[in-house]
């Protein structure tokens, strides 16, 4: 009967698949990155040590950003881990503390290049004196600017601003400039891009912005309502696209090389991807300032790698990260896409000589900083959470700016409490 | 009817789908009553809670948003797609060939799939990139592109509605032309001969003679909607501030990225309460009806 | 609402001549062309989004990320395809992952609710009201907080990461959807069919195949339909699962895809060449087989 060779066929058919889900093989190393991030680069480091390691070649899987920090939760509850991973660098303290990354202090602890890794990501990667991972590569951000805008509204290309006061002057004079041009640039809708780019506002104007633990008091300093204020006024006055409010970040790297932006706080990838975007826009980078001048900042973000607890390979990681810090490998992947070296002594490079906006926005991971807490994405990173809530509510409404803020520190202390 | 020992082998056929229910459905439910009485978090060990977790719920007001949300969804777009899927099956209910493409053609979103077309309406309703904008702006409706997601909590709402609606609308709209066939031609005739118009036909033979497939249909868009997800994590995340958050997206939030196992266990249990009260109070209603 | 939920209905006899006496009657004359509009208009309407989609999928990569959007491209080309296709572990393996999990979400399916619908139409089975209200126990529940301690559940039996673990979840989405609907599919059948037969000595799995199994097969197949449009766009339940790149499923990569240009940002042209992928099989099934289960629908009856 028909049904009977259609079922018998079907069976068939499922062996076969079930033959395919079988694991790989055992040579190879898994590892798990983040989707979203800087995908090209993670690709290019595991394609060179593939290229160099034939016999233990990295499977690479991106796993949707969003979905990251539960999957990973959930293998290292199961036990079922890749042997590598590389993660957003923020939720480093958060698995270390939970103690499901591997130790690897006594490994790596002596070698030389860790000295001279960029401080953000290193100090992630340690918890209670403990070394957990090394850098899988930087991003920093830092103020991006359009020296045609500036000319057109007679504005000094080669001053960029060095306080907020300066940039609300600036951005008043270049959104005057009329069509479709801004002054400035504030996402609505994403926590992620905010903590990179009005965060470093908030740290260079003295004010702190997470707590590391319960204890500790989070939006500490006159410099949060500053910024926030001077944010609201910025917005009320027209220095920013309507449509900023519904970013939620997918289209924040597309911003600065329409062209239509006078100044925006963004990442060193914005520079290939402006240059990309709009060959002939002249522009300029200069650090991110605080409210009075003199003060500057900035968000050392990326991702590190680090070996789950459970791996099976944990020497065969360790080699892959000794493989990212060693000299050549920071040359010849790094600077050669002209992505941060993540080892600060090696900024000094022939790609990037070549590339003079590139040692400008290098500048950036002197003054980085990166957020230590154990709860990153329920206080900072979350689209639900208080951050983004506060800014929302800051950018958008009339509330008063105390009340906010208090709100938003009750709700920080909750969650960190939890 | 098979009787006597038969009445075993009936059993023996129902018993792969039983024990099928049993351990990937019925045991995993288990698990989760157990879950939603402890907080854990994946990479801690579990805690036993009590009724915690639903205690925390009563005093959660995200809780209470995402309920009322839910409920508003759910209240605004059940009528939407009853009366259009009605019309619609009455103006397609005749079988000739432009009726029955009709037909078909408005039946043919109903078998993409939901995250298919909550991308491809996430795309149309698009700031920059998107079409609905780019038209309303050529006919001079609006100056300026609208945001529709992320702005303003009721017109993203909004615009989830109008993508539900055009995919599902074509499921009701099949049931009910399959009602209107079942009703008997002679009565409307009879009611023709009698005077009565197109729309007074409509309203007092068809409609009471259709009621119980209407009624049916009420309550599966009514339980669909209540627990709507995929449209909502796809094109608005909840977002404004939450306030598109359904029930069930706030479950996926606790169970997920914020790894509350236990809280989220608890709210989905809280759900099938609400859904189970829902469906008890629409299978009232309609037996009285028919009373 | 999802595909999975509603009711279903098959019958067991093909297409009865419809009523039209009754519908006809409604509308005279000139109204009939207005009608006609109306429907063109409706159809029209109905299209368009999908009509869209597959034009910009059309679109040269530059052209699709244009601001403002253009309406027709100005130029076909298959760039967002050819990116599709080499899409980290390449469309094929994603593809036929997909597929792999949606036929054996239809065989599970099928395999159980046949039986079962059989069981509980034609057998006086002691419990039958309880037993049918714990097989659609599934549908009230919302299925992504059963996710997690399914995933533990599927660790334990080395389930997780393969398309089998995928196919029981889908399986157990979409039971009882299926499980209604073959019910009611075989309570169509007449007695008179059956009685015969036993009276002719078949035992009940005769009766079964010869007798009762032609006459559900538009069931079936409506079962078939809506376990493999359940089945090819889950999403969360892959998610959860899948752990390797090269089991991913499709729905897994358009999620990817937005957010696939360097820094996170979405590559419209290639999000758009996936949906059309992802559509293209589900439109396939629905107009190869379009006359069984609308006729299923139509001439049915509501339970």
């Amino acid at each position: 009967m028909s049904l009977q060779i259609k079922i018998c066929c079907r069976s068939a058919l499922a062996g076969l698949i079930a033959l395919v889900a079988l694991p790989a093989i055992a040579e190879d190393l898994q590892m798990w990155e983040r989707s979203g991030g800087n995908a090209s680069m993670v690709d290019a480091l595991v394609a060179a040590w593939n290229a160099k390691n034939p016999d233990r070649t990295i499977k690479l899987t991106y796993i949707p950003h969003t979905e990251m920090v539960p999957k990973i939760a959930q293998a290292i509850a199961t036990g079922d881990v890749p042997d590598l991973m590389g993660m957003d660098l923020i939720y480093g303290p958060q698995f270390e503390a939970a103690g499901q990354l591997v130790d690897i202090t006594d490994k790596i602890k002596d070698w030389p290049e860790l000295k001279t890794a960029s401080p953000g990501h290193v100090a992630v990667s340690t918890y209670d004196g403990k070394l957990y991972g090394v850098p899988l590569y930087a991003d920093v951000s830092a103020l991006f600017y359009n020296k045609d805008l500036f000319r057109k509204a007679g504005l000094d290309p080669e001053k960029p601003p060095t306080s907020l006061a300066e940039i609300r002057g600036y951005a008043d004079k270049i959104t005057a400039l009329g069509g479709d041009v801004k002054g400035y640039f504030l996402p609505g809708n994403c926590a992620g891009c905010n903590i990179f780019t009005v965060g470093p506002l908030m740290w260079a104007s003295g004010a702190t912005i997470e707590p590391k633990d319960a204890n500790e008091e989070p939006l500490s300093g006159d410099g949060v309502k500053e910024v926030l204020q001077w944010a609201r006024d910025m917005i009320k006055a027209g220095n920013v696209h309507e449509d900023a409010r519904a970013e939620t970040g997918e289209t924040f790297h597309l911003r600065f090389g329409s062209g239509k932006i006078g100044m925006m706080g963004t990442g060193n990838f914005n520079i290939t991807l402006a240059k990309e975007q709009n060959p002939s826009m002249d522009f300029g980078i200069a650090l991110l300032p605080g409210v009075k001048g003199g003060e500057v900042s900035s968000f050392a973000g990326g991702d590190i790698v680090t070996i789950p607890n459970g791996s099976k390979r944990v020497d065969d990681a360790v080699d892959f990260m000794k493989f990212l810090l060693s000299d050549e490998t920071q040359v010849e992947v790094y600077a050669k896409m002209l992505n941060m070296t993540t080892r600060g002594d090696m900024a000094e490079n022939k790609y990037f000589q070549a590339e003079p906006k590139v040692q400008d926005v290098a500048k950036a991971i002197a003054v980085a900083k990166t957020p230590y807490t154990l709860k990153f994405f329920e206080l900072i990173n979350s689209p639900q959470g208080p951050w983004l809530q506060m800014l929302q509510r800051a950018y958008y409404e009339d509330t008063d700016l105390d009340t906010i803020i208090s709100d938003t520190k009750a709700q920080m202390k909750a969650i960190a409490a939890e | 009817m098979h009787t006597g020992a038969s009445k075993y082998i009936g059993l023996l056929y129902v018993t792969p789908a039983l024990a099928f229910v049993l351990v990937f459905t019925a045991y995993p439910l288990g698990q989760m009553v157990w879950m939603s009485l402890h907080n854990w978090s994946l990479i801690a060990p579990k805690k036993y809670v009590g009724a915690g977790n639903f205690i925390k719920a009563w005093n959660d007001p995200q809780f209470w948003t995402s309920l009322e949300f839910t409920l508003k969804y759910t209240a605004l777009i059940t009528p939407i797609l009853m009366i259009s899927g009605y019309l619609i099956a009455l103006l397609t209910a005749e079988n000739r060939p432009l009726r029955q493409i009709t037909r078909s053609i408005v039946f043919a979103p109903v078998v993409i799939g939901l995250g298919a077309s909550s991308l491809l309406w996430y795309w149309l309703f698009s700031y920059d990139f998107g079409l609905i904008n780019r038209v309303l702006i050529d006919v001079g409706v609006i100056a300026k592109p609208i945001v529709w997601f992320g702005a303003d909590a009721d017109r993203s709402m909004w615009a989830v509605v109008v993508s539900i609606v055009w995919k599902v609308l074509g499921f009701g709209t099949i049931l009910f032309v399959a009602a209107i066939h079942a009703v008997p031609g002679e009565i409307g005739e009879a009611a023709m001969v009698d005077g009565a118009s197109y729309w007074q036909r409509v309203r007092l033979i068809t409609l009471p003679l259709t009621a119980k497939t209407i009624l049916l249909v009420t309550l599966v868009s009514v339980i669909g909607s209540l627990l709507a997800f995929d449209q909502f994590y796809i094109m608005t995340a909840g977002q404004p501030r939450n306030l598109t958050s359904t029930s069930v997206f706030l479950i996926y939030l606790n169970s997920f990225p914020y790894r509350k196992l236990g809280y989220g266990a608890a709210l989905s249990l809280i759900l099938a309460g609400v859904i189970l009260v829902c469906t008890v109070l629409q299978m009232l209603t309609s037996r009285r009806s028919h009373a | 609402m999802s595909a999975s939920s509603g009711t279903a209905l098959a019958s067991a006899f093909p297409q009865r001549t419809p009523q039209t006496g009754f519908a006809s009657r409604l509308v005279q004359g000139r109204q009939k062309y207005l009608i006609s509009a109306v429907c063109v208009a409706l159809s029209t309407v109905m299209l368009l989004p999908l009509v869209a989609s597959v034009l910009a999928s059309l679109k040269s990569t530059q052209e699709a990320a244009a601001v403002p959007p253009t309406y027709f491209p100005h130029s076909l080309s298959i760039d967002s395809y050819e990116r599709l296709w080499n899409y980290q572990a390449g469309l094929p393996t994603y593809f036929s992952n997909s597929l792999g999990a949606a036929l054996l979400t239809i065989l599970f399916c099928l395999a159980l609710t046949v039986p079962a619908g059989y069981g509980l139409a034609k057998f006086r089975i002691p419990g039958k009201e309880a037993l049918f209200v714990v097989l659609l126990l599934g549908l009230i529940v919302p299925y992504q907080a059963l996710l997690t301690p399914m995933f533990f559940f599927f660790v334990q039996l080395n389930l997780h990461n393969s398309l089998l673990g995928l196919a029981i979840i889908h399986t157990a989405i979409q039971l009882p959807f299926s499980i209604y609907v073959m019910r009611n599919a075989f309570e169509a059948v007449p007695r008179e069919l059956e009685e015969a037969a036993i009276m002719d000595g078949c035992n009940s799995f005769e009766v079964l195949l010869h007798i009762c199994l032609p006459a559900v097969v538009p069931a079936m197949i409506t079962v078939s339909l809506f376990a493999f449009i359940t089945s090819w766009n889950e999403l969360l339940a892959a998610l959860v699962i899948m752990n390797k790149d090269s089991s991913f499923t499709l729905p897994l990569i358009l999620t990817a895809a937005r957010q696939q240009t360097s820094i996170g940002g979405t590559d419209w042209g290639m999000l758009q060449a996936g949906i059309t992928i992802s559509i293209i099989p589900c439109m396939a099934f629905y107009l190869l087989l379009q006359k069984y289960y609308m006729a299923g629908f139509l001439s049915g009856a509501v339970k």
